[in-house]
């Protein structure tokens, strides 16, 4: 297969500004950015008890959100189908095929992620942040924003790692959002699909963002890492 | 012994019965035990005598039974210890931890906390980080500093939020002899300041200093020297 020709076309299609092409990159953006600004708060405060608090069942759920963290997305996408279909429990609210679905799907596929990587720094976090917070007066929420702060460079990872894992999933937009042209169609999907009609030109220009972008974060994730790994130099 | 530890003037603290046990091991059994407005205290002891252990229980860092607690003449429940209390009694750590921030911001976080307004806080911490003679540090990374540094700056971090009773754990612990100079410098002109300190350390250089009152932590209990008491 001659992969110059579709290539340039890709290319042209970006930089032209194809309306139908940009349209499926910013619904990608928009619906991937506002399942993690979702996400993000709850997920990071259940980490953040997870690793501070001692309670029954703890263990457990520390074992069930790392095991979430390679949940297949297609089965969260089946799971949230059965739920959203006309006849399933949530059904009423119409939800199936929307942008809506699709920001629950990856709110909860991310969830997971967000949680772990906040366990795995709070853990790591000089118990000192806390109690010195305290100690100057904080209440025990400003304590824990202060001592969240301190570890931020860790979060910001699971962020940006939650962020890679919802921006790239097709399985569960797949299902839930239904792949509808100009609603919920996303970058995941569309070269699914314009794959497999023969239309590589646009599905290689997707892809091309798509790699671009996961570029961006890991050499964000880098630097990021690379600046908390000096700070206490 | 009791009577005269009881005829001192003012009490900022009285605690009584105060108990504190790590599993089966008791470390604190104290009958009562006092601390004066505008004095200073160095709380001398052995290796696991519960020195820290008796400056973090009073900084309600750490849970323990108390029969009686009162704070400055007013009877609290101790095992409540209300925020407004520990705005007032200041815990310095043994190897202060300073937030990864600028010195400055370092010393504005607990006046932040107690609500101070912006334009307030920055001339306060201006104002106590010249009286440690660390001006030149507001703008430098706090993580980055040495470790009598960061004492100071903890000491300065704490004074600003002008506490009742300062309370330092082991504050020359792993100080070189110049840092060691400085924290004792600046601990002299707290205590000259008619503070109220409580410093746990091992050696005689704090408890040598003029007018600070030297207490025991023996098995548990709180002594008071006879030569303390000449001196206090």
């Amino acid at each position: 297969m001659d992969l110059i020709e579709p290539s340039s076309q890709a290319l042209q299609l970006l930089f032209t500004g194809d309306p139908d092409l940009w349209r499926i990159i910013f619904l990608s953006f928009w619906i991937s950015f506002v399942a993690l600004v979702l996400a993000a708060p709850f997920a990071i405060a259940f980490g953040f008890i997870l690793a501070t608090k001692k309670f029954r069942g703890r263990r457990a759920l520390v074992i069930f959100s790392q095991a979430m963290m390679s949940f297949p997305t297609v089965v969260i996408g089946l799971i949230l189908y059965v739920l959203l279909s006309r006849h399933g429990p949530l059904g009423y609210f119409g939800l199936l095929f929307t942008p809506t679905a699709m920001v629950i799907g990856q709110s909860i596929i991310c969830f997971p992620v967000l949680v772990a990587y906040t366990l795995s720094a709070v853990q790591g976090a000089d118990p000192r942040a806390w109690e010195t917070a305290i100690a100057l007066g904080a209440s025990p929420f400003s304590a824990s924003i202060r001592t969240l702060l301190e570890v931020r460079f860790a979060v910001m990872a699971g962020i940006f790692t939650g962020f890679g894992r919802v921006i790239s999933e097709v399985g569960c937009s797949l299902m839930v959002g239904g792949n509808v042209q100009g609603m919920t169609r996303n970058i995941p999907t569309a070269i699914a699909l314009q794959t497999s009609m023969g239309a590589f030109a646009q599905g290689i220009a997707l892809g091309l963002v798509l790699v671009t972008l996961a570029l961006v974060v890991n050499f964000s994730l880098a630097i990021l890492q690379g600046k908390g790994g000096l700070r206490e130099a | 012994m009791k009577r005269d530890w009881e005829a001192m003037p003012h009490d900022l603290i009285r605690i009584e019965g105060l108990r504190k046990s790590f599993g089966d091991r008791s470390v604190l059994n104290i009958e009562s035990f006092g601390i004066s407005t505008g004095k200073c205290y160095a709380l001398t002891g052995d290796n696991g005598a519960g020195k820290s252990t008796l400056m973090r229980v009073l900084a309600g860092l750490e849970p323990a039974t108390v029969k009686k607690f009162s704070f400055d003449g007013a009877e609290l429940e101790f095992a409540q210890y209300p925020i407004w209390l520990r705005r007032r009694i200041m815990y310095i750590h043994q190897h202060p931890y300073l937030f990864d921030s600028t010195v400055a911001k370092n010393i504005a976080y607990g006046l932040k906390q107690s609500g101070v307004a912006r334009s307030e806080q920055k001339r306060l911490v201006n104002e106590a980080i010249e009286w440690a003679g660390m001006a030149h540090l507001a703008d430098a990374r706090a993580q980055k500093l040495s470790g009598g540094e960061k004492q100071k700056i903890a000491l300065v971090r704490a004074m600003v939020l002008k506490p009742k009773l300062f309370l330092m754990d082991e504050p020359l612990a792993n100080l070189d002899t110049q840092a060691r100079q400085q924290t004792i410098a600046l601990i002299e002109r707290l205590c000259s300041t008619e503070h109220t300190v409580l410093i746990a350390c091992h050696d005689g250089e704090i408890s040598k200093l003029p007018g600070v009152i030297r207490l025991n932590l023996v098995d548990g209990e709180v002594k008071f020297p006879e030569t303390s008491l000449r001196t206090a």
